[in-house]
This record gives C-alpha cells, sequence and structure tokens, in this order.
C-alpha cells in the first residue's frame, strides 16, 4: 500500500505541470490511467512516461487547444521553418564570408571594411532573428491578434533588409547569402499571407467572427 | 493527421472507451506495435475534444478512480472515415506497384 502511494505522488508531482483547468477536469482520470499501467510492484515514475507526461505538459502550455484553423498550423510550421532558415542563412554568410570579402576586395576595395561591419552585423543579429521567428509562431499558434500585427512589422523590416543588400550589390557578391536571404523573405511572405487570410481572421478575432 | 490520433479515433469508431480502454484497444489494433502513453493519450483526447472530433460519453467511478468515457462525433467518424480511405488507396497503390510484372514493373 506505501508502494502504491509512494507512486501515486511521484505521477502526481509531473501532473503539477499541467495547467490548472486541465488538472482540474482529468487529473484523477490519467492517474487512474497512470496506476492501471504501471508495472507490478513498480515504485516510482519511469523515466520514458516522465518524458511523455512533461511533453504533453509543454504543448499543452505553448499551444493550448483550441480549433486552430489549418491555415494558422500551415503559418506556424512556416515560421518555425522560417527560424530554421535564418540559422541556414547565417552559416552561409559564416561558410563565404571570406570568399564574398575576396570578391568586394577585387572590386570595390574601399568596400571590405564595410562588408566585414555587415557580415558582423548580421551574425549579432541573427539569435534575435531566430528567436523572433520562435516567439511569433509560438504566439500565431495561440491566436494572439497582436502577433499577427507584429508578425507584419517584423516583414517589413525583412523586406527592408533585403532591398538593402540588394541595392549593396550582394547579389553579384555574395550570391549565396542573397538566396538563403530571400528563401527567408519568401518563407515570411508565405507565413504572412496566411495568417491574415479570413479563415485565421476567425479565429484571431473570434468576437468579430460571431456577429 | 499523426498514427496515434488515427489509432485513438480507431479505438472510439465501434463504441465508447475509457482512457484504459483506448489504450488497450490501440495496442490491439497495432498488434502490440503501438504503446501509448497517458501523455499522449490525453494530449491528443484534450486537442480532439477542443476539434469537436470526440466527446465526453459519460463518467463512472469504478473501485474509487474516476473513469471517463468518449465516443466519436459524427464529425469525427467522418474524419476518421476519410483518413482511412486515403490510407487504404496509399496502400493499395503501393501494394500494386509492387506486385512482380504488373504495371509494367518487370520490362
Amino acid at each position: 500500500m506505501s508502494e502504491m502511494t509512494a507512486l501515486e505522488r511521484g505521477y502526481r508531482r509531473v501532473l503539477a505541470l499541467y495547467p490548472r483547468s486541465f488538472r482540474a477536469h482529468s487529473e484523477d482520470e490519467i492517474l487512474a490511467v497512470l496506476l492501471a499501467t504501471a508495472e507490478e510492484g513498480q515504485t516510482r515514475v519511469g523515466l520514458a512516461e516522465a518524458w511523455d507526461l512533461v511533453r504533453g505538459a509543454m504543448r499543452m502550455r505553448l499551444w493550448p487547444a483550441a480549433p486552430r484553423p489549418r491555415v494558422v498550423r500551415a503559418a506556424v510550421k512556416l515560421m518555425l521553418a522560417g527560424a530554421a532558415a535564418e540559422l541556414a542563412a547565417v552559416v552561409t554568410v559564416v561558410v563565404t564570408s571570406g570568399a564574398v570579402r575576396a570578391a568586394v576586395a577585387a572590386r570595390y576595395p574601399a568596400d571590405v571594411h564595410s562588408v566585414m561591419v555587415h557580415q558582423v552585423a548580421v551574425l549579432a543579429a541573427a539569435p534575435v532573428a531566430i528567436g523572433m521567428w520562435l516567439w511569433l509562431a509560438w504566439a500565431n499558434g495561440r491566436g494572439e491578434d497582436w502577433a499577427r500585427m507584429i508578425s507584419a512589422a517584423c516583414f517589413g523590416l525583412l523586406t527592408l533588409s533585403v532591398l538593402s543588400s540588394l541595392s549593396e550589390h550582394a547579389a553579384t557578391d555574395a550570391p549565396a547569402s542573397m538566396i538563403a536571404a530571400g528563401i527567408v523573405w519568401a518563407i515570411g511572405l508565405a507565413s504572412l499571407a496566411l495568417v491574415f487570410t479570413p479563415a485565421a481572421g476567425r479565429y484571431y478575432r473570434p468576437q468579430l467572427a460571431q456577429q | 493527421m499523426q498514427e496515434a490520433t488515427f489509432l485513438i479515433l480507431t479505438a472510439l469508431a465501434d463504441g465508447p472507451q475509457h482512457g484504459y480502454g483506448i489504450i488497450t484497444e490501440v495496442a490491439q489494433i497495432s498488434v502490440g506495435r503501438v504503446k501509448l502513453r497517458a501523455g499522449t493519450l490525453y494530449t491528443a483526447l484534450d486537442r480532439l475534444r477542443s476539434d469537436g472530433l470526440v466527446s465526453v460519453d459519460g463518467e463512472e467511478v469504478v473501485e474509487g478512480r474516476l473513469r471517463r468515457y468518449y465516443r466519436l462525433t459524427p464529425e469525427g467518424t467522418k474524419v476518421l472515415a476519410a483518413e482511412a480511405a486515403r490510407l487504404q488507396a496509399n496502400a493499395a497503390a503501393a501494394l500494386i506497384r509492387l506486385r512482380p510484372g504488373l504495371a509494367g514493373g518487370v520490362a
């Protein structure tokens, strides 16, 4: 009997990670299932089942269950892809930095310094950019209306930075970086188009949809 | 649709089940290959309920423990049928192409 209570206490400790509303509805029910599936004589929460519960709790907290339209789910996936593409873009800048500097030195020797400054700036901004993609994926997935607006603003900034790179002959001097930036930009455009579709609008602004 | 979700809906297709019942049904349906864990099951059920594919059918207390029964909604039945048809079409296509001598497989 005391074995059972130790195990039950262990399960309850992990279940405490779940959102309060979910626990109020389902904690006793899950506990019964956990105890029913426990091994004979088991006294501690197993690593695999603990991880399974933690993962479930994380999912529920990050993205509470709500009927999420397909367009929003697609937009969230695209934004996660955006974070990955951003990372790839930075790796491209690093890998090609020497070649780019050489190309610039050959044609515009005076600009080498500014190219280096630009490369360092891209590197420094990368964690922020990747963080923004992840944060906006999270917030858009939750249906926060402000997240759409911030996404739009970020896309504006992204567009400006791509245009300014183009005006600095990046297309000829740093073609690989330019292609990577173009991919990131296209992902931004696609995800933005999705969150501003009417179907997504009803998810972001349910109060308007009901009228 | 993820496999776990598909199997949960399948477990509910022929009548309401409680959580533990779903786990044993899923193990049976998948011939022991898929061992659904409680965290996965209840995260999926939470989502399926909010998507309107599954609803609570009733509750009972057995040996002092709460048991809640779940069933497919008409929408859930429709979604499961569509997914099953899709998987069947894919499987049929694979089997046809694997059959030697047919569909121009061996020239």
